[in-house]
């Protein structure tokens, strides 16, 4: 197998939800000497960006990309303890969570899962999570974004909550702050001052990179 | 109500046989904005039929609109098979945690006892009270959770999910237990004289797909749908989200009526499904009844009634999704309000043309 094959393959078992397959490949990357970081990007990423492709389209749906997501998670596994560092650029960080009173978190999930895969570092707090707590995570992580999630039209008033203790600890500038969720509007987005909103997991994707400036 | 001519059951009779009536029935689907209306805190509801009761129909006699859902929160079913609900101080519950972790322990679980177990008994008897108290003026109805998304409580949605791939007979077995218990409460319910009122979360295209739908979802919602029908009472199906791919075999589960979320558009389900089922929708409810103005809503409404007014087998006006518990009263009165202005039949020229929208 040359290279761009094994990244095709990688790719493509990402794709076809193959945890198996994806780790053989993996496995035989790291034994060929194949540079890690360009087979996670080439491989396990581009079939991340295919699967999300296919949900944007709605050919797959939540089951599906999990599924992806749970085969490029192996890979990542074994081939990330061998990216060189010279590869290895510092990652922007992005904070996401489900906002207090509320707990349903695949949404939040599914962001995390296309963000990481497109190169981001991310903090996941979880869910049912207080506003000042976004706030401290964000700054102690040096964060460029702080992602919103929620479900619930109760917990929106929360959102609002963060933008604003953020404003009050002198690091709204810096910190860019997206929203998302059921009940979420881009309207309601504007309204509390947020920098951005997306309706979709891959939307969120390139709302971020618009956000902070990066071309990948 | 004075300011109708007809009751709630009255004019839906008529409206069915296709006779005429004041007004097109609308329905602001009011959950625990009830606990607004008689100045009371959302959790005091748990476990207080006789309040629940009384909330819903002071709401109803509030507001006019034509159906009563004794609701407050889609987990009452998977609380009374073990899953761990967080109830907060006067705000909708939410699910805490799962009652089992893994495939293993599905054989632990018991369909619900809706006599005994959890709050499911002061629910009946909140039903029982608001039918004895209006049901001879307007329909009572009983919330009851699909069995598809009763299973993704029970084990947690993400879990449930993955299985639907991994592991389909399992899931197969959940949702078999849930529906044992949805059955046994869906006879409880018909025995208040209430009308069980179908929800169905987790079967959104917006969470699985079309074809995991028909093998997941659709059986199990059309054994209950007989169920009900055996009792002699009409069915409305409610599937949050996306539900386009899914129109037909919404319609195929049997129920009579599909209450569509803001997130699809009720001018093609009329087009795809409308010779067969009652349509309800879809006035947003974040975006327009908690967060607009009286004048939004009042323009949703039009919006919605040019849709959809010419639906073969019917519509009704109705917001979304369950009203957020903040919504403004204003904003629901303005709903009811556009709908008597509107009248019947639909005065086009009053709701404009069709290419306004």
């Amino acid at each position: 197998m040359t290279q761009s094959e094994l990244f095709r393959a990688l790719s493509d078992a990402v794709v076809g939800m193959d945890e198996d397959t994806t780790r053989k490949h993996s496995n035989t990357a790291v034994t060929q000497g194949v540079d890690a970081y360009t087979a996670i990007e080439q491989g396990l990423v581009d079939g991340m960006n295919r699967a999300g492709q296919l949900f944007e389209t709605e050919e797959y749906f939540i089951p599906e990309l999990l599924l992806c997501s749970d085969a490029m998670y192996a890979g990542l596994d074994i081939l990330r303890p061998h990216i060189r560092r010279a590869s290895a650029e510092a990652r922007k960080r992005i904070v996401i969570g489900v906002v207090e009173g509320d707990t349903h978190d695949i949404g939040k999930n599914l962001v995390k899962i296309m963000l990481e895969a497109s190169g981001f570092e991310l903090i996941d707090l979880g869910r049912d999570i207080a506003p000042q707590r976004f706030v401290d995570e964000a700054i102690k992580a040096d964060a460029s974004v702080i992602a919103l999630s929620t479900l619930m039209t109760t917990t929106m008033d929360a959102m609002a909550e963060v933008i604003q203790l953020l404003g009050k600890a002198g690091a709204r500038d810096h910190i860019k702050v997206i929203v998302g969720g059921g009940p979420i509007s881009p309207g309601f987005a504007t309204r509390i001052g947020a920098d951005g909103y997306s309706a979709s997991a891959p939307g969120a994707v390139k709302l971020v990179k618009q956000l902070v400036g990066e071309t990948v | 109500m004075s300011r109708d001519r007809l009751t709630p059951l009255e004019r839906l009779a008529a409206y069915g046989r296709g006779q005429p009536v004041d007004r097109l029935p609308c329905v602001p689907i009011v959950g625990n904005t009830a606990a607004r209306v008689v100045g009371v805190k959302v959790s005091a509801f748990r476990g207080n039929g006789r309040l629940l009761a009384d909330a819903h129909v002071a709401a109803y006699r509030r507001f006019g609109y034509d159906n009563i859902r004794i609701f407050t929160d889609l987990y009452t079913q998977a609380e009374a098979m073990g899953a761990k609900i967080h109830y907060p101080d006067d705000e909708t519950a939410y699910l805490a945690g799962p009652a089992i972790t893994s495939v293993d322990q599905i054989a632990s679980l018991r369909p619900v006892d809706p006599e005994k177990d959890g709050n499911l008994p002061h629910h009946l008897e909140a039903m029982e009270i608001a039918f004895q108290a209006v049901g001879r003026e307007v329909p009572v109805t009983g919330a009851l959770t699909g069995p598809f998304t009763t299973a993704s409580f029970l084990i947690g949605t993400e879990n449930l999910v993955r299985l639907t791939l991994r592991d389909p007979a399992s899931v197969h077995r959940l949702c078999e237990v849930a529906l044992q218990g949805s059955l046994a409460y869906a006879r409880a319910i018909l025995a208040t004289g209430c009308t069980p009122s179908l929800t169905d979360a987790m079967c959104s295209t917006t969470v699985i797909s079309p074809r995991q739908f028909r093998e997941f979802g659709l059986p199990y919602l059309r054994r209950l749908v007989e169920f009900i029908h055996a009792g002699k009472r009409p069915v409305t199906l409610h599937i949050c989200g996306k539900t386009h791919p899914i129109w037909e075999a919404m319609a195929d589960t049997g129920a009579d009526c599909l209450s569509i979320d803001n997130a699809a558009d009720l001018g093609e389900a009329k087009t795809k499904v409308g010779h067969r089922v009652r349509l309800m929708g879809n006035v947003p409810p974040s975006e327009i009844m908690l967060q607009g103005t009286p004048a939004q809503v009042r323009d949703s409404v039009h919006a919605t009634v040019r849709k959809a007014h010419d639906n073969p087998r019917g519509l009704v006006v109705a917001s979304g999704c369950s009203l957020p518990v903040e919504t403004p009263f204003a904003n629901i009165d303005a709903m009811l309000d556009a709908v008597r202005e509107i009248g019947w039949p639909v005065n086009s020229a009053a709701i404009g043309s069709v290419s306004a929208t």
